[in-house]
């Protein structure tokens, strides 16, 4: 029995505390993850949660009550422990999801943290998402246990001999559970710059166009489809081109990484497209180069193309990549500072999870 | 022989038996208490008039049973609006109007957070002191011959007790020391201006046409309803009570959704449920400014068995029904922009004053009431 219900079942007025607990649950909007499509669902007309008296109110002070509402990454669960610190005492928590639960669909992801490791939680309800009907019975089980002061599962399951049905093969038996793939295959083809024979006219004279005016500056241009052009470089060039195509090819669409640890190299793939010139704005030019993985270093091209600053320090937190002269290098930008380095990189391992399945279910 | 300003103790008896509410269904009852001996002292102060207009009707008693209605029907209202049930399952066979209760219960029982940054002393005594502003009208306002003062002054005295309470509020937003809570005071502040200029005028008004600020004197005047007299000022005053509760085309000092409750943030507990309730006192009050100025006050149709209470339990009617055509409000109405709330108050709110005010000096050269 937690201090919260021991508060609320103590003292001669305990019945007073303990209805009013029951029947004044409000729910403070912490809207984590996809789940809370169904707590907005639960709420609304249909279903209706504020028959039992539960509203959903904005701010952590005058609430009672925390649905967690799915997958809790590193960073969220800093936000989710303060918003539990500032709600005043008597408090409770219900986390609903699979991913509240252990992770999901993210099981074993990089980014993910078990809401019952940060908060004492009182019940969980599962699904992926669960039903309006789910949520509003965890919240009625909530209400009894503020009466009762205990814990009960609301599902009963009883257990089932399977084996006498079907014969399980001893192989299969012993690896019940899905493993994350842990080794690196031998040598993947990746081949970004295939070559196309395409019928486009415009393509081609881009093409001469390009190569006039970066003379020396490329390995090759190639066309691999419709609007689709691949410009081969090296790291130290890249610079230069971006300051000679900054005003017809005007900003980079994306920035992107890709890790070949067999041949030891990051292959760097800059998109970049036109908003200024009309027959230029289908056309995707990718610009791609090539620098090695144990001294990943590039030139920042975000001084040429502002719009690839939040990009190259995305990349520079998945992959180490060093982006010389961008003046963010170093620290995280979107993941969580406690995030174990470089995610995406394939050799990355996580400590592994288990799941442990216990004979009694209940 | 103990005496109390001079009188001895059967002689104050006498007074208060004197001047008490005489309520005919339960007379036979009030003959016999007043034959204990202890009690009868205790049924006789709460019957005499001065204390029974503050303690049951309209004062603290009426108070409270218009909020925990007016929080219940207004969650109501808004779920029937949105095809939702509402608040049902704590007590079924009375449609949840316990469920206000609950909450207080809770609230009355949950852990009151002063926080680190709060000014602990003002923090705490603000929600309490802010009573003072709106209990102190209760004892001006009659209810027929139920009434704490009567002063030729009431009408005035009433109306400048009200404008207290957004001071207490901006109080409220500065010990908070939170920066929501500071954006709302100064919301607060705007609108506090906009619409009380406005208030004052149409009341102003008001006065011109019966020619008294006594209310008692406003209700015996009252042949034909104020609201027909001057439907100008009706609709204006409408319009100021919904912006000085902050009822939803004008929340805009708490706007919950942009500003988290702004002055209110931080509080929580018992606290909290004080100052939320505050908006719901000032609009029980405002509700009888506009039934006393507008609706015929404690005017209706006697009923003989209630004998006195018959005037208070109209007058509360009519507060209530202003109540909820307030909520009613809330329901059906987004929320507006602090700019256009303010042009609102500045611009046609004002015009709309004047123009009652011309109105109410025409009435007047007419014949007045
Ligand atoms: S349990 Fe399913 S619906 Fe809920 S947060 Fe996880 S993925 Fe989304």
């Amino acid at each position: 029995m937690d201090e919260h219900i021991e508060f609320l079942k103590s003292g001669p007025l305990s019945l007073v505390k303990r209805w009013g607990a029951k029947w004044s649950l409000w729910p403070v909007h912490l809207v984590t993850a996809c789940c809370g499509v169904e707590l907005a669902h639960a709420y609304a007309c249909g279903y209706d949660g504020e028959r039992l008296g539960s509203l959903n109110y904005g701010i952590c002070r005058q609430t009672n009550l925390i649905i967690v509402e799915g997958a809790i990454t590193r960073k969220m669960a800093k936000v989710l422990r303060i918003t539990w610190e500032q709600m005043p005492d008597p408090k409770f928590v219900i986390v609903m999801g699979a991913c509240g639960l252990n992770g999901g669909l993210f099981w074993n992801g990089y980014h993910m943290v078990k809401p019952s490791d940060v908060v004492p939680v009182d019940y969980f309800i599962p699904g992926c998402p669960p039903t309006p009907e789910a949520l509003l019975r965890g919240i009625r089980a909530l209400q009894d246990k503020i009466m009762t002061g205990e814990t009960n599962s609301t599902a009963k399951f009883s257990k089932a001999d399977l084996s006498s049905i079907i014969e399980i093969p001893e192989e299969i038996k012993q690896k019940r559970v899905p493993t994350p793939p842990h080794s690196i295959a031998k040598a993947p083809v990746i081949q970004i710059d295939g070559q196309r024979e395409i019928e486009w006219d415009e393509g081609a004279n881009l093409i001469q166009t390009l190569k006039k005016d970066l003379e020396g500056l490329y390995i090759s241009i190639e066309m691999t489809d419709l609007n689709r052009i691949c410009l081969k470089t090296t790291p130290e060039k890249t610079p230069e081109i971006a300051e000679r195509l900054k005003f017809t090819f005007d900003h980079v669409k994306s920035v992107n990484v890709v890790d070949v640890p067999n041949e030891n190299k990051f292959i760097i793939e800059y998109v970049v497209s036109s908003y200024g010139v009309k027959d230029l704005m289908p056309v995707l030019l990718s610009i791609i180069t090539e620098i090695p993985r144990d001294n990943p270093r590039h030139p920042s091209l975000a001084k040429h193309w502002p719009s690839a600053d939040y990009m190259e320090r995305e990349m520079h937190e998945f992959f180490g990549v060093w982006f010389e002269d961008n003046p963010w290098m170093g620290r995280n930008f979107l993941l969580s500072p406690d995030t174990p380095e470089y995610p995406l990189r394939k050799d990355f391992k996580l400590p592994r999870e288990t799941y442990v399945l216990r004979g009694d279910s209940r | 022989m103990v005496t109390i300003f001079g009188l001895t103790i059967s002689e104050i008896m006498n007074i208060m038996v004197k001047e008490g509410v005489s309520i005919p269904l339960i007379q036979p009852l009030i003959d016999f208490l007043l034959k204990i001996p202890i009690i009868q002292y205790v049924v006789a102060l709460i019957l005499w008039k001065p204390v029974f207009a503050v303690l049951i009707l309209p004062g603290l008693g009426g108070l409270m049973i218009s909020l925990l209605f007016i929080i219940w029907f207004e969650r109501k209202l808004t779920a029937r609006i949105q095809w939702r049930m509402g608040p049902l399952e704590v007590s079924r066979p009375i449609a949840g109007l316990m469920q206000p209760m609950a909450d207080g219960m809770r609230y009355l029982f949950q852990e009151v957070i002063v926080h680190r940054g709060a000014h602990k002393p003002y923090f705490v005594q603000l929600p309490i002191l802010a009573f003072i502003p709106i209990l102190l009208p209760i004892v001006f306002i009659p209810a027929g011959s139920i009434y704490g003062i009567n002063s030729p002054y009431s009408l005035i005295i009433t109306v400048a007790l009200l404008a207290l309470i957004p001071v207490t509020i901006i109080a409220i937003g500065w010990a908070s020391n939170s920066k929501f809570a500071y954006i709302g005071s100064v919301r607060e502040a705007f609108m506090y201006f906009a619409y009380e200029i406005p208030f004052m005028i149409m009341v102003l008004g008001m006065i011109i046409i019966y020619g008294t600020a006594d209310m008692a004197t406003i209700v015996e005047k009252q042949g034909i309803w104020g609201a027909f007299l001057n439907p100008f000022a009706f609709l204006g005053i409408l319009i100021t009570t919904a912006m000085a509760t902050s009822r939803l085309p004008f929340e805009i000092a708490e706007a919950d959704q942009e500003i988290a409750f702004g002055p209110f943030v931080e509080y929580s507990g018992i606290l909290f449920g004080l100052v939320m309730t505050l908006a719901y006192e000032k609009m029980y009050i405002m509700g009888l400014i506009v039934s006393v100025l507008f609706l015929g006050g404690g005017g209706g149709p006697a009923i003989p068995l209630l004998g006195d209470l018959s005037p208070a339990i109209w007058l509360f009617i009519k507060a209530l029904a202003v109540m909820m055509v307030m909520a009613f409000l809330r329901s059906i109405y987004p929320r507006y922009r602090l700019d256009q709330a303010l042009r609102i108050g500045w611009n046609s709110l004002i015009s709309l004053s004047l123009l009652s005010l011309v109105v109410a000096v025409i009435v007047r050269f007419m014949g007045g009431v």
